[in-house]
């Protein structure tokens, strides 16, 4: 992984002078990942495909956006497609039917299996840690985590729906992120 | 730690995972601001929370995007054309202009019963221009730009205009009744803008903002160009 991370950086470089290739490269290694979480979110393939589109192209034309001292590229760039992503189903009230469709981390029944791609190797293992430690929280925080990030909803939306204080969100959140994330750092 | 701190990591977590609204993204805002940039302790949780939100994309299989996604963004990274003059008296002469625009994203207006919608979308200079010098034109400077009112929206173009800086873009926003509207963002095309704005609904002013190409148009920066001065939210 580490190795990946500064390979990421130097190909970054690159970008920022304006290498095609280097940007061909960083699309090849992350826009399945980036697609793929874009299609959780909107559960539209063409809006996805906008999502991914308009996130890379802010990439190749403010490549000085991304800090490499900041954190891994990977974390910048994926954020960047969430955030569009979020941002476009809170504008497209079209949308809100999907919501059944985002309701569990695991893969859906109706994803295109045909469209799978297989991970780059360093991201089969991260992904296997990602689900463990999933699994290792409270079906309580798991829900709020699933309901923010992947229904794209805010905390107050989610206690509204849930019936349940704001500040009850908000701890189960925090609660939440620092379990991952703890489980996380003892694969690292 | 603090109470303090653990209010303001709680609201971290919230950031990082683009869950806040109202007073809460405002607080958030104001602690990535003042205080995590001078607490250690904060900055860490802040990219801990950041790379964990990341992880969490993780938890979907990837799915390969169609090969017509990578050709689309190949033509839209086309260099930019050489730079080119404009003088009002030769409009005919000039090229067709696109100006280059950037997440461009549709959006609604309607908040919370709001006055009606709008659309940002790259546009001909020509169109622009020549819907300005029609003998019944409405026209009014913004900035370093024009807008011209047609009867669905208006046009917004300008020449010379300046790049924002390096990870910027500037973002338009519609005022109506004391409340911004976002609207969508653009970056000029060798120095031309070109957009129009499809408007169903009324507005009182446009504001246009440079502000940081990630961050989430919650509310509008500091004004770069406006035309005249929006009624105070």
């Amino acid at each position: 992984m580490q190795d990946v991370a500064v390979e990421d950086v130097a190909l970054h470089r690159r970008l920022v002078g304006g290498d095609r290739e280097a940007f061909d490269e960083l699309y090849r290694r992350y826009s399945g990942i980036a697609y793929g979480l874009a299609r959780r979110l909107t559960a539209d393939a063409s809006l996805a495909q906008d999502v991914v589109h308009d996130a890379y192209l802010a990439l190749w034309r403010a490549p000085e956006a991304y800090d490499p001292d900041r954190g891994a590229f990977r974390t910048f760039l994926l954020a960047l497609v969430h955030h569009r992503a979020v941002d476009v189903i809170r504008r497209e009230e079209r949308m809100r039917a999907r919501t059944e469709k985002v309701a569990n981390l695991e893969p859906s029944a109706s994803e295109d299996v045909a469209e799978a791609v297989t991970d780059e190797s360093f991201l089969v293992v991260r992904r296997q840690q990602v689900r463990v430690a999933l699994g290792g929280l409270s079906p309580d925080q798991r829900q709020v985590l699933e309901m923010a990030y992947f229904g794209g909803k805010t905390q107050v939306q989610i206690a509204d729906e849930l019936q349940i204080p704001l500040g009850t969100v908000k701890t189960r959140t925090f609660a939440a992120l620092r379990k991952l994330r703890a489980a996380l750092e003892e694969t690292e | 730690m603090s109470t303090d701190h653990d209010h303001i990591q709680e609201l971290l977590a919230g950031h990082a995972l683009r869950a806040l609204s109202g007073e809460d993204a405002a607080e958030a805002a104001r602690a990535l601001d003042e205080h995590v940039p001078a607490c250690e302790d904060c900055r860490r949780t802040l990219a801990a929370f950041d790379e964990t939100a990341a992880d969490l994309a993780l938890a979907t299989p990837p799915v390969a995007p169609p090969d017509l996604l990578l050709a689309r963004l190949h033509r839209d990274m086309a260099p930019r054309r050489a730079a080119r003059s404009w003088h009002p008296g030769r409009v005919m002469a000039v090229a067709a202009s696109v100006v280059l625009v950037v997440g461009v994203t549709g959006l609604a207006l309607t908040r919370g019963g709001g006055p009606g919608s709008a659309q940002l979308a790259a546009a001909d200079l020509n169109a622009a221009i020549a819907a300005a010098e029609a003998p019944d034109a409405e026209t009014r400077t913004v900035g370093e730009t024009t807008e011209v009112t047609v009867p669905d929206g208006f046009y917004l173009y300008g020449e010379d205009v300046p790049a924002p800086p390096p990870g910027q873009v500037y973002r338009l926003w519609l005022w109506s009744d004391g409340e911004p509207y976002y609207v969508g963002e653009f970056l000029p095309d060798d120095g031309t803008v070109a957009v129009r704005v499809l408007v169903d609904g009324e507005f009182d002013d446009v504001v246009v903002t440079v502000e940081d190409a990630t961050t989430e148009p919650a509310a509008p920066g500091a004004p770069a160009w406006q035309s005249p001065a929006p009624t105070a939210a």
